[in-house]
């Protein structure tokens, strides 16, 4: 079998997953409120997938594939194939895992691992990201809900749901954006820089098999999410959402992989402080917290030990 | 022009606020009906009032049925869907109110009291009716609700001293008593189930803030 196979199977394992996980959270409040139907809103989120990876994907592909380490094809192979595996588990197990930790995690244990140098620095200001990025949110979101106190408020109510649903979509589109941008960037980094794929191929045929697993796996996610997240209010829903995609667009712009989800969750958060720390699922987010800390090491604990097995 | 063409609400929501709308203004000229039928002691006019409850129905089913395909945000629904189902109580209570009344021998002791209540009533669904306006219009509602809460009162004062007089009326037999307490009763509730209209105005005036 050749050796390229492994890092390609990976990535198309890894970018059809995001497709059947994330589209819930850029239309999952959408779907679920019936402001817009499935297809439709697949409609939206592909293309905004591939024109967020063709325009900013750049950044955080060469801080995965180039500026952390020199990502090889035996590097990519195996810590693509241990991430995919990661994300297969955590799936089957509803576990919340980060894509970014354990891509960023594999790449760093096995690179350390197979002796090739990896950027301290660099591993540093990701690090830094994952723990600003979900706090930036959660500012945004604050923000965001405060400003919506002082203007939207004044609006009669039906008007408020007017904007409410127009402002739902937007932030859809931009976190679709942000998933071209960032986590599919993630993923294909390693490949593009490593001379796997070129740059178009991935971002075209990355986006194409993100709206492939957004079409055929993601309507019961939506549906879960959905259902779930509309009993909330949409007035904080919105900020929460779009402080988290504001906060991810910030970091994507300076080439920072970071998490999309844990961007939300700490704009949810943000948005539960200001209404009362009893509203918010304190138990939820320690599980939450606690994957975020454990999944980079054990992702790089898995793939120094592999890669270390394998060179033996 | 854009900001306005962009706020306006999509053609489902249109039909549930023309809806809720039509169905407040139904109710204000059946209970004004009723209050005519009660001045000039005519029974024939109450079939007038039942026929607008069958009308209210039709409008009340149109509204539901938009919200169930999806109009406004799911936050909404439910507090719409259930104004509605007040304002279908009100006409229940009004239409039984009018049968009863068609069948009831008239008591001069008690028809001042009666006129006076049914003209709050009418007020009271005006001002209901002027609540929903300014909530469509980003107005204030709390005058209104207060506005409200003190017709209610009134009603609730008179209903005491009406309760008092209808001990004095005497009956031949028990469904004429019957009959005559049950149309004083829905006849009172009218503008306790109003008042909770109003309130339910202003749930869903604060719900989305």
């Amino acid at each position: 079998m050749p050796l390229y196979l492994f890092p390609l199977i990976g990535c198309i394992f890894i970018a059809f997953v995001i497709g059947s996980n994330d589209t819930s959270n850029a239309f999952g409040i959408c779907i679920g409120c019936g402001m817009i139907k499935f297809k439709k809103a697949l409609c939206l989120f592909g293309p905004f997938v591939l024109v967020g990876m063709l325009l900013q994907g750049d950044k955080v592909m060469k801080t995965v594939g180039n500026d952390l380490l020199n990502v090889n094809i035996s590097i990519l192979g195996i810590s693509l194939a241990v991430s995919a595996l990661l994300i297969a588990v955590s799936n089957l197990k509803t576990l919340p895992v980060s894509s970014h930790q354990v891509i960023v995690g594999s790449l760093t244990g096995s690179g350390i691992a197979s002796g090739v140098e990896v950027n301290m620095l660099s591993a540093a200001k990701i690090a830094v990201s994952w723990v600003v990025s979900p706090l930036g949110a959660l500012l945004f979101a604050v923000l965001i809900f405060k400003v919506m106190e002082k203007t939207l408020s004044r609006l009669p109510v039906f008007h408020v749901e007017m904007v409410l649903r127009i402002l739902l979509v937007l932030t859809g589109i931009l976190i679709s954006y942000t998933t071209g941008a960032n986590e599919l960037a993630t993923v294909l980094g390693g490949a593009v820089y490593s001379g796997l794929l070129s740059p178009v191929h991935a971002s075209v045929g990355g986006a194409f098999l993100v709206f492939l697993g957004a079409f055929f796996l993601s309507s019961r996610v939506i549906e879960t999410v959905g259902k779930g997240i509309t009993t909330l209010d949409p007035y904080s829903g919105f900020a929460a959402q779009f402080g988290g995609a504001a906060c991810v667009l910030v970091f994507t712009s300076l080439g920072m992989p970071v998490s999309t989800t844990y961007c939300i969750i700490g704009g949810v958060f943000g948005v539960g402080m200001l209404k009362g720390m009893e509203t918010v699922r304190l138990d939820l987010i320690r599980k939450m917290a606690l994957s975020w800390v454990l999944t980079p090491f054990l992702a790089f604990a898995l793939c120094f030990g592999i890669t270390i097995v394998l060179m033996k | 022009m854009f900001l306005e063409k962009l706020l306006s609400p999509g053609k489902k929501e249109q039909v549930v606020i023309e809806g809720l709308k039509k169905h407040m203004k139904l109710l204000c000229s059946a209970i004004e009906v009723f209050q005519k039928a009660l001045t000039e002691n005519n029974k024939a006019l109450m079939d007038d009032v039942k026929q607008s409850e069958r009308d209210g129905d039709v409008i009340r089913r149109e509204v539901i049925s938009k919200i169930y395909e999806g109009a406004f945000l799911p936050y909404l629904r439910p507090n719409l869907c259930k104004l509605t189902e007040i304002i279908d109580n009100v006409f229940d209570l009004l239409k039984d109110a009018a049968y009863l009344y068609q069948t009831l021998r008239p008591v001069s002791t008690i028809q001042y009291q009666i006129d006076q209540i049914a003209s709050l009533n009418l007020q009271m669904c005006q001002m209901l009716l002027m609540s929903f306006e300014a909530l469509m219009g980003g107005g204030d509602l709390r005058e209104k609700a207060l506005a409200i809460r003190i017709y209610e009162k009134k009603i609730d004062d008179i209903k005491f001293d009406l309760l008092a007089d209808l001990r004095s009326i005497p009956i031949d037999d028990f469904w004429e008593g019957k009959i005559l307490s049950d149309f004083v009763s829905r006849l009172t509730s009218v503008s306790d189930v109003i008042e909770d209209a109003s309130d339910y105005l202003q749930v869903i005036n604060v719900s989305l803030r």
